[in-house]
């Protein structure tokens, strides 16, 4: 098997993808529990057990390997996201997508927060690129969001005038800042708030 | 770090404190729109997840209250001045302060990190027209549940 290495487009061998991925992963977590800047490429050669050759090998250095792990991470989120929202058609839905967030939180006691949302603070200000990366990414996400919301206004559950887009991007800044008020306060409940009040100000246009 | 919480807690204390109505509350939401949207500004500074974590959570916790007291004195005044709530009194009497200030703090965190990534207000915009709905201080006095200005 071979993929594309998007360092330098060349074909990689089953065994250089093997490597690529394991370096990947290595960051993936080191950058997820420490945060992006805390993360060196010594920490990632330990952790993933490659060579110093090896990785240079597949990344310029750590701007190409951070990009890497947004992909990663990203491809994670939306593969995850689509599954949990790709057929919610009621508020009862949403709900269950909101505990299955918070729960799953809860378990670190909100520690680390969302894997997509900790990058996108860290890295917004460092590398166009990556911020571009990341901007898609959430462009994605909240597009799920938007089509849960969508089936809502056809099933009756949001009068027509309410504006999608504009409520599926406030409902995903509240899940956002609610992991990072979590990470913070080391406790999940700030964020389960936050997802309530947005679900409940949503519900609420429908009694009007 | 502690010098941008500190300048923040100076300055939300200040504006926060002189939110009566609505309209005030409007102003405030725009000059904290501006300060997040500027680079480097204390606000950007402060909102980051770096540096030591129980300084952070104070500096949180200290802003949230002082939302909270915001909220709450609106609410003890009757200033909703909402369309949507106007209709239905019942859902002004359901506003909880405490938890409508974790909101708007929420929307004020994550309102800002989807912005900076996509380098355009809108997001952050549309997150406060969420969390403000109950005080209609939403950008333009549009209310978020309909499309047309």
């Amino acid at each position: 098997m071979t993929t594309a290495d998007s360092h330098n487009g060349r074909r990689l061998t089953a065994r250089g993808a093997k490597t690529r991925a394991r370096i990947v992963a290595a960051a993936t977590d080191l950058m997820y529990v420490q945060g992006v800047g805390a993360t060196t490429l010594d920490e990632v050669l330990a952790a993933s057990g490659v060579s110093k050759s090896q990785l240079y090998h597949h990344f310029d250095g750590k701007d190409a390997l951070v990009r890497a792990v947004i992909d990663h991470v990203g491809e994670r989120v939306i593969e995850r996201e689509r599954e949990a929202l790709g057929r919610v058609s009621t508020i009862r839905g949403l709900r269950r997508w909101r505990d299955a967030l918070v729960q799953n939180n809860a378990v670190r006691h909100g520690a680390y927060g969302c894997a997509l949302g900790s990058l996108a603070s860290e890295v917004s200000d460092q590398d166009a690129l990556a911020r571009q990366a990341l901007s898609q990414l959430f462009t994605e996400w909240q597009g799920l969001l938007a089509a849960v919301l969508r089936r809502l206004q056809d099933g009756g559950a949001l009068p027509p005038e309410a504006s999608i887009d504009q409520l599926a991007t406030g409902l995903m800044a509240a899940l956002q800042g609610g992991y990072m008020l979590a990470q913070t306060a080391r406790d999940v409940t700030p964020m389960a708030t936050s997802i309530d009040m947005a679900l409940a100000y949503i519900e609420s246009l429908s009694e009007r | 770090m502690r010098t941008h919480f500190a300048e923040v807690l100076a300055r939300e204390s200040a504006c926060l404190a002189g939110v009566t109505d609505g309209a005030k509350l409007a102003g405030w939401r725009r000059r904290v729109v501006e300060e997040l949207m500027t680079p480097l500004s204390p606000y950007v500074l402060a909102m980051r997840q770096a540096g030591d974590v129980p300084d952070r959570a104070d500096f949180l916790d200290r802003w949230r209250d002082l939302i909270a007291e915001t909220v709450d004195r609106l609410l003890q005044s009757g200033t909703t001045g909402d369309t949507h709530f106007s209709s239905d009194q019942s859902h002004r009497a359901d506003v909880d302060a405490q938890k409508t200030a974790v909101l708007i703090l929420a929307a004020l965190h994550g309102g800002s990190t989807l912005s900076q990534i996509s380098q355009d207000p809108w997001p952050l915009n549309a997150a406060l027209d969420l969390a403000l709905a109950p005080f209609a201080a939403t950008e333009d006095n549009c209310p978020i549940g309909s499309m047309n200005p």
